[in-house]
């Protein structure tokens, strides 16, 4: 773990350097792309999969003979896996006036500390921050390549209803933001189905020992399980201990109960759960022919692939326009429609979100089989 | 009733977990005056000691555990010579800094080596653990409940009843006496720090199991532990036990009949009422005593 953590951050560094320098020996010839990633700090694991994808994006772009006739050529810059680190980064972008487009955070809270400096420079950002409100803050310049959280408590419940046919409902939720976000709009769409849920349970991050919450969840009744986790230990934890006290009831989750670290500590008390993933190699053929190009290069499997979409759209945009001017270019990303991407099929609406629905999956003995896709037109 | 039944037993169980880290505290305490907000990083870097030797290395699991509280015992020695030895002569507050600044280097050096992802480790026994009725009772938690009430006697006996304990507690109590009557402070000094890394070191490998191991593990069961140290009276060993104990049981109670998101608030308003109303806790020993 040790040398690949280290030699991910030294090949990384000194990508991003090499950019920078060649970037400067040939100014004239090269689409720029600022690119905001963490190179550093807590997330730089994750961080350095999105790195690779945009950077095969990249590369398909240029062997397909680039944009309006210019070689792609991507300027990363290291947001530290913080929010000022993130606001650092993107003004270092900003500054470089041959940029002509972003690929922004995964975080949305990285995204609202950047959104203000992203309205000033006024070039389209392609981001990955799944929270609703980012798109409607009246900020043009914002383009979403992975479907938002009112997607995920819409396909949550659709999922539960009309596949699972089940009613009663538990809901297991972190009391933070994106706990409570996810608990809102689960609410929120039970209710508009006419049902009421059986159990609401809040629980706060980082607890050593679940069983109050198991034992509610027991006595509940409930025929199905619904949760919002935040921290895979946390989600681990609720697993084995669910088990331990015997509920074997459905359990539907966000999308941290699939994730390759969560399986990895729960193990075996994960076997049989949902998720909505919004990234599954077998939902389509984009994502399949994505995930086998990213593991001939780099021996393993991607787990995400927004940042290959990201690149991939903005590259289209600058093509359909045929010009640098961003007004032209968010035009031509907004009119984008059934463009097939790799997180499903983009059809951008007046917001800029590009992605209307998730895919649900099943975890079967540890082997993330995808169920199936469910989309949405309003 | 069963429910009842199952959450008291969780309660010890988390309880007994909340005793071995205040343990560590209390010893040193006890035998060297400081407070040290390193104790839970000791707690993490044994279970990552742990994961080292039987994760990565493949050696027999309670082959792992030695060698990893013996490495803890070690540690315990740099860690009193580079945090607290600099600082001796200058009071409690300067050591106390030093431990907390110790605390965020370690965190940061295991990072740095482990990144940020938690590492699922196996328990000491095959099965999950034994049914009886309708009570669920964790073997792991087990464990921990039996070994907790172990080292506690261990403990007990070596403070009370050994020439040994009895030095520990004198240098404790006034240095210079110790040393004028040929005892060897300075040694002293460093068994304590040894046996306290290597009991928070033991600590963290008995709960990795059901937390698994992260750099942040022992934040939450760090204050908690200081906060049954408090309660159960402050530098007392039964007082660290039957605190832990009685947070343990009454946060899941509380957790259960009341609210889960208040949970951690249950722990520190018991130790809030407890300052207010009896601050030197179940074991305190009175102020005028010491004088």
């Amino acid at each position: 773990m040790l040398i690949t953590r280290r030699s991910a951050l030294l090949s990384a560094a000194a990508t991003s350097t090499f950019a920078i320098v060649s970037g400067r020996a040939r100014a004239a010839d090269t689409m720029k792309i600022g690119v905001v990633s963490p190179l550093t700090g807590p997330v730089a694991e994750p961080g350095r999969i999105q790195l690779n994808s945009v950077r095969l994006a990249a590369e398909k772009i240029n062997a397909a003979g680039g944009v309006l006739g210019q070689q792609v050529e991507l300027i990363v810059e290291d947001d530290q896996s913080t929010n000022p680190g993130a606001v650092l980064a993107f003004s270092r972008l900003a500054e470089r006036k041959e940029i002509v487009g972003f690929v922004g955070s995964i975080r949305s809270t990285q995204m609202n500390a950047m959104a203000p400096d992203m309205l000033k420079v006024g070039k389209p950002v392609m981001f990955g921050g799944t929270d609703p409100t980012l798109t409607k803050l009246g900020n043009p310049w914002l383009f979403r390549c992975r479907p938002n959280d009112s997607y995920s408590g819409r396909v949550i419940v659709s999922f539960i209803t009309d596949s699972l046919k089940l009613k009663k409902v538990a809901l297991v939720h972190s009391t933070d933001a994106f706990g409570t976000g996810g608990k809102n709009a689960i609410l929120a769409n039970l209710e508009k189905k006419g049902m009421q849920p059986v159990l609401v349970q809040g629980y706060t991050n980082n607890q050593p020992d679940f069983s109050p919450v198991v034992l509610a969840v027991k006595s509940s009744g409930a025929d199905v399980i619904v949760s919002y986790f935040t921290n895979e230990p946390d989600c681990a934890v609720f697993a084995r201990q669910l088990r331990q006290l015997g509920v074997r009831t459905p359990w539907v989750g966000s999308p941290s109960i699939q994730s390759p670290v969560t399986r990895g500590l729960a193990k075996n008390a994960l076997y049989g759960t949902y998720a909505v993933a919004d990234f599954v190699e077998d939902s389509n053929p984009t994502a399949k022919a994505f995930a086998d190009t990213y593991r001939a290069k780099h021996k393993e499997s991607p787990d995400s692939g927004w940042t290959y979409d990201a690149l991939t759209i903005l590259a289209k945009g600058i093509n359909d326009a045929k010009s640098t001017e961003p007004e032209k270019i968010r035009a031509a990303i907004l009119a984008i429609k059934k463009f097939a991407g790799t997180e499903g099929e983009y059809n951008f609406d007046q917001f800029g979100d590009g992605l209307h629905g998730y895919n649900v999956v099943i975890n079967n003995n540890d082997k993330i089989d995808y169920k199936e896709h469910i989309e949405f037109t309003d | 009733m069963s429910d009842f039944l199952q959450l008291v037993f969780q309660g010890l169980g988390i309880g007994a977990v909340y005793a071995l880290v205040s343990l560590g505290f209390v010893l040193l305490i006890r035998a060297a005056s400081v407070v040290n907000f390193g104790q839970g990083e000791f707690s993490m870097l044994g279970a990552y000691l742990l994961v080292v030797f039987f994760n990565i290395l493949g050696i027999n699991y309670y082959v792992s555990i030695v060698l990893s509280v013996v490495i803890m015992a070690g540690f315990g020695l740099i860690f009193a010579y580079t945090t607290y030895w600099p600082l001796r002569f200058r009071g409690g507050l300067p050591v106390i800094i030093s431990t907390i600044g110790a605390s965020i280097f370690l965190q940061n050096m295991v990072l740095w080596i482990y990144g940020p992802s938690s590492v699922q480790i196996d328990g000491l026994f095959d099965s999950d653990g034994i049914q009886v009725g309708e009570v669920f009772l964790a073997s792991q938690y087990l464990a921990i409940i039996v070994l907790a009430a172990l080292l506690v006697l261990m403990q007990y006996l070596i403070f009370e009843k050994t020439l040994l304990g009895k030095k520990l507690q004198a240098t404790s109590q006034d240095k210079e006496m110790a040393s004028l009557l040929g005892i060897p402070v300075v040694t002293m000094i460093m068994i304590t720090f040894a046996y306290s890394s290597a009991l928070g070191g033991f600590a963290g490998i008995l709960v990795a199991p059901i937390l698994f191991v992260s750099v942040n593990m022992a934040g939450i069961i760090t204050l908690k532990a200081f906060a049954a140290n408090i309660i159960g009276g402050y530098g007392s060993i039964p007082g660290a036990i039957l605190g832990g104990l009685a947070l343990g049981v009454a946060e899941t109670l509380g957790a259960a009949y009341i609210s889960v998101p208040y949970k951690d608030a249950f722990a520190f308003l018991m130790l809030l009422a407890f300052l207010m109303v009896r601050p030197q806790g179940l074991f305190g020993e009175k102020i005028s005593e010491k004088a």
